[in-house]
């Protein structure tokens, strides 16, 4: 029974705009996304659709000064993040909520041993009580990197970040991640920077830890194949608005929104059928975004309605709501 | 006598590209990136390399367009032996071999406009007349289906799938006959991607074009190769046609790759061979280890295989396969 | 039909044709320097000077006094309304001297960049592009030994041989200076030539001219103005070193070390001789200095 108080991470109609030079760019318009405890949650969407930003945001770790929030909360726990002080962010930051970046070399301080970085993470998180004591911290450390399967820990912990392979120090990020309990992880393309084999055995990995520690995850990717093997519902976003949701089953079997189907034509499949000729257009400029639903200068089945007022996303049967007029005659 | 035959546009013959790298006790040290590696393209096909990072792919790439010299083996371009630094080649040859790079951000110079790029190949290798530059470029541009006001925009303001366009475009302004395109939409969204390849079948029908199309995206070349081979540390395991390929994969690091591909149809899931869960690292082309050299990672691996390279044998017409599973008739 | 589409396309070509990269972006190149309130103080101070300088002649109060002038009576005294600065030993009003002073400095600095930079950029492409020659070699070896010598002392034994006057003093400065240009080439060029676009163009038969001057430099030439920037403030404090010992300007054209040396012998009684001369140092220098931080991130190539 899913109640209230399930509800981890509950993101409701999120606005925000970045300055620059010619104006305001309105990158997010309307992100609405919820998180249940132990679940775990897919964002897919193309290049500069505003997944990052979104991800971003709830670790409120956007630069600072370049960006405003008009409308929008985002609620952890039924606390409004948007509306925390420095403490409470840093709490929410060392102890509720981990991040994994997409490029694990950039995400790793090249002058600082494995084990300093993994102390330091366990350190600051002060889950122990005894963290200062070096004997338990590097304890700890080598009890991470078990578990994300690195073979040889002692070894690594004095290794240099340059001295790993790729799949090695993304496998080092998520064992930052885990170094304490977390319930919420957000995986920003995790795999992106890694080989196929190695992308399968990380994906593999997170899914593991993620189901044995309950915790849940947002799993960002653009990749779709990825997105339905690793996840139970999955969030689409296009130019900063959430199109649809629903659980892979549903949404691969039968997608409902125009961007979703158009998505899923244009990726090649390994049964062959040749490829598509793709979407067309293309995003729009978030400078002048369109007024009304922000697909609409490309959909084949736009009709004047939406270009007048952007759909609200509708809940279209359980568990399944799309943001589309197409679905609301 | 060397057999030269007329369809086939390049073949590569026991290519080798190592890189020294320094010495040790034992001697020096090689990178041996490509070790051995034969295959050929036929007028107007085009043939898929995949692999993982280490495999060889990009530097058979990068051999084949001139940016480095084979260590051995030979290059035939239309029948003759090109394996020389481009600088070296003749500029006929400079005009029908282009490549396409990954990343177009680092492939086009951000200094520049879309129209000083296009003028390069236009100066060097056609006879357009410099008054009619603009008029041609806007005709290529019309062909990649950019509008004429690129000309006088530069790379930085320009996204991703457009740049690539513009990098197609600079590669068809001499019009080659070979293209070799080097993960051409890795760094591409799914529907930029769609919308590139099917330019890129366009083009290929409309000029005549020959690709060699290197991407670790097996979906991808499933739908644009006409052949397959795919590569492991220096060397080639397998080719077949593309259908084949998927069908009845025989080497085990073809079904190991096919089994962890990402797919989003039921169809498709049901297609993939039995999973073949990877483990362990990809060695480095460093350390290649003796016999096999993916034996380490093999799940049917057999005493023979940490002794003896293997030989690559032709199990069916078009198809071979480089695997002690299948020896060569004959041998024990 | 062909044929007036492709009229059609000439005319939209040629409405749309902008002047250039940079001057098109002007707009944004201005709010990427604005963003950093110094470099607008920078700014202010720095076009300040370069107008009352070339304005010099019109706008000082005193403008005979930079040449060959003498006033005994006035001689000696303290800054007032008359008189901003002051007046030194011979009468003369030191904030007129300073303008025009600032007139020899201006043009020196502009020069000296203008005599080393293409020099030692063009070494520089050379050097880093033909790296494992011995071409490279002899020019990066020479460089070794020019930025080794501080350039004050190079700029003074240069200076000594010669005549003392603004022209020498200018070649006596570039005579080193061209060198740190070709080592930040140097650099620059190196790790650009392995860029994709540069290979690409010489796989498809481009000339090394070509590549060196239309592929290459193109992509150096911000950090080179940056740098050109901020060397005029140093430029303009070792001009003002020579000029001190007495190898720059010659009297009664002023120089702001000359200046400042001229007083030096009254301190502390005649204050205001030497020390406003030496504040009109630190503010240009300083200006410039503000404006580099603007400069360099405006000439960054950023995401657009």
């Amino acid at each position: 029974m899913k109640t209230k108080e399930n509800i981890l991470l509950d993101i409701k109609d999120l606005h925000l705009w970045y300055r620059v030079y010619d104006g305001y760019l309105k990158v997010l318009n309307g992100v609405h996304l919820m998180v249940r405890e132990g679940e775990r949650i897919g964002l897919v969407g193309e290049a500069g659709c505003g997944k990052t930003t979104t991800m971003k945001s709830i670790l409120q770790i956007l630069p600072p000064g370049d960006f405003h929030i008009p409308q929008g909360q985002i609620f952890y726990k039924g606390q409004d993040v948007l509306k925390m002080s420095y403490k409470e962010l840093q709490r929410l930051r060392s102890r509720e909520i981990a991040m994994i970046f997409q490029d694990p070399t950039a995400a790793l301080n090249p002058v600082f041993t494995i084990g300093t970085q993994i102390g330091d993470v366990i350190k600051y998180s002060s889950a122990f009580e005894e963290n200062e004591h070096k004997e338990i911290i590097k304890e700890q450390s080598i009890k991470v990197l078990k578990e994300v399967y690195l073979p040889d820990p002692e070894r690594i912990l004095i290794n240099y970040p340059f001295q790993l392979s790729g799949g090695m120090k993304q496998r080092v990020c998520i064992a930052l991640c885990i170094s304490s309990p977390r319930n919420l992880i957000l995986a920003d393309e995790p795999g992106t920077s890694l080989d196929v084999t190695i992308q399968d055995q990380i994906m593999r990995l997170l899914n593991g830890i993620v189901r044995k520690r309950n915790a849940a995850i947002i799993l960002v990717t653009h990749s779709l194949g990825v997105a339905r093997e690793m996840t139970d519902r999955i969030y689409v976003m296009y130019a900063g608005t959430i199109v649809e949701t629903a659980t892979p089953e549903v949404l691969f079997k039968n997608p409902v929104h125009p961007y979703t189907k158009g998505l899923l034509a244009s990726v090649p499949k390994i049964s062959g059928g040749g490829i598509t000729k793709g979407i067309p257009g293309k995003l729009p400029s978030y400078l002048n975004p369109p007024s009304g639903c922000r697909f609409q200068p490309r959909c084949e089945q736009a009709s004047p309605i939406c270009s007048e007022k952007p759909p609200q996303l509708f809940e279209i049967e359980k568990d399944r709501l799309v943001a589309c007029y197409l679905t609301q005659r | 006598m060397k057999q030269v035959t007329t369809n086939e546009i390049l073949k590569i013959e026991k290519l080798k590209k190592y890189f020294h790298i320094g010495k040790n006790k034992q001697g020096p040290i090689y990178v041996k990136a490509v070790d051995g590696v034969d295959f050929n393209i036929k007028y107007g096909e085009t043939l898929g390399l995949v692999g993982e990072s280490g495999s060889g792919k990009s530097t058979i790439a990068y051999t084949v367009v001139g940016m480095y010299r084979p260590t051995s083996g030979q290059i035939l371009f239309k029948g003759k032996n090109i394996g020389i630094e481009a600088s070296k080649r003749p500029l006929p040859t400079k005009k029908e071999i282009q490549i396409v790079f990954q990343d177009p951000g680092s492939s086009l110079n951000p200094r520049q406009t879309v129209e000083q790029i296009l003028a390069l190949p236009f100066r060097i290798h056609t006879q357009i007349p410099k008054k009619q530059f603009r008029e041609k470029m806007v005709e290529l541009l019309e062909k990649v289906e950019l509008s004429p006001d690129y000309l006088y925009k530069s790379p930085p303001s320009i996204g991703g799938g457009e740049k690539q366009m513009v990098a197609v475009a600079r590669a068809i302004a001499s019009e080659p006959l070979l293209i070799i395109l080097d993960e051409p939409t890795s760094a591409l969204d799914v529907s930029v991607q769609a919308k590139i390849i099917n330019k890129l079948i366009e083009l290929q029908n409309e000029m005549n074009l020959s690709y060699l199309f290197i991407t670790h995206d097996l979906s991808l070349m499933r739908n644009v190769a006409n052949r397959i081979a795919i590569m492991y540390l220096g060397k080639i395991c397998e080719i077949a046609d593309a259908v084949t390929f998927f069908k009845k994969p025989l080497h085990p690091y073809t079904q190991m790759l096919i089994s962890s591909v990402p797919v989003i149809t039921e169809e498709e899931e049901n297609l993939k061979p039995k999973k073949v869960i990877s483990t362990g690292e990809i060695p480095s082309p460093v350390n290649i280890p003796i016999g096999c050299s993916f034996h380490l990672r093999c799940p049917y691996k057999m005493p023979i295989c940490s002794k003896v390279d293997p030989e690559m044998i032709e199990v069916s017409p078009g198809h071979t396969v480089r695997c002690h599973l299948f020896p060569k008739p004959g041998n024990k | 039909m062909r044929n007036s589409n492709q009229h059609n396309n000439s005319i939209a070509i040629s409405l749309v044709r902008p002047k250039s990269i940079f001057w098109n972006n002007l707009g944004k190149n201005w709010y990427k320097f604005s963003r950093n309130k110094l470099s607008i103080v920078g700014l202010v101070i720095v076009t300040g000077i370069i107008i009352s300088a070339i304005f010099a002649p019109w706008i000082t109060p005193y403008p005979e006094h930079a040449g060959p002038f003498i006033d005994f009576n006035n001689a000696g005294q303290p800054p007032s309304l008359q008189h901003l600065c002051g007046t030194d030993t011979i009468g003369r009003d030191i904030f007129s001297r300073i303008i025009f002073a600032y007139h020899g400095a201006l043009i020196m600095a502009f020069v000296v960049l203008l005599l080393a930079a293409p020099l030692g950029v063009f070494l520089g492409l050379i050097a880093g592009y033909l790296r494992n020659t011995w071409i490279n070699t002899v020019i990066m070896r020479i460089v070794d030994i020019f930025i080794g010598i501080p350039s004050l002392i190079l700029a003074l034994a240069i200076a000594a041989m010669l005549e003392p006057n603004l022209m020498n003093s200018m070649i006596a400065i570039s005579f080193g200076w061209w060198s740190w240009y070709t080592r930040l080439v140097y650099g620059m060029a190196s790790s650009i030539r392995n860029e994709y676009f540069v290979i690409a163009a010489d796989l498809t038969g481009a000339s090394k001219f070509h590549i060196l001057f239309r592929e290459i430099l193109p992509n150096c030439l911000s950090t080179v103005f940056t740098k050109m920037a901020l060397d005029i403030g140093w430029v303009i404090l070792i001009g003002a070193s020579l000029s001190f010992v007495g190898l720059g300007e010659q009297p009664p054209t002023p120089a702001l070390g000359q200046m400042v040396s001229d007083g030096a012998g009254y301190m502390p009684t005649l204050w205001w001789i030497s020390i406003f001369p030496s504040l009109a140092i630190v503010l240009i220098i300083l200006g410039f200095n503000l404006m580099g931080d603007g400069i360099r991130d405006m000439f960054e190539a950023g995401r657009e």
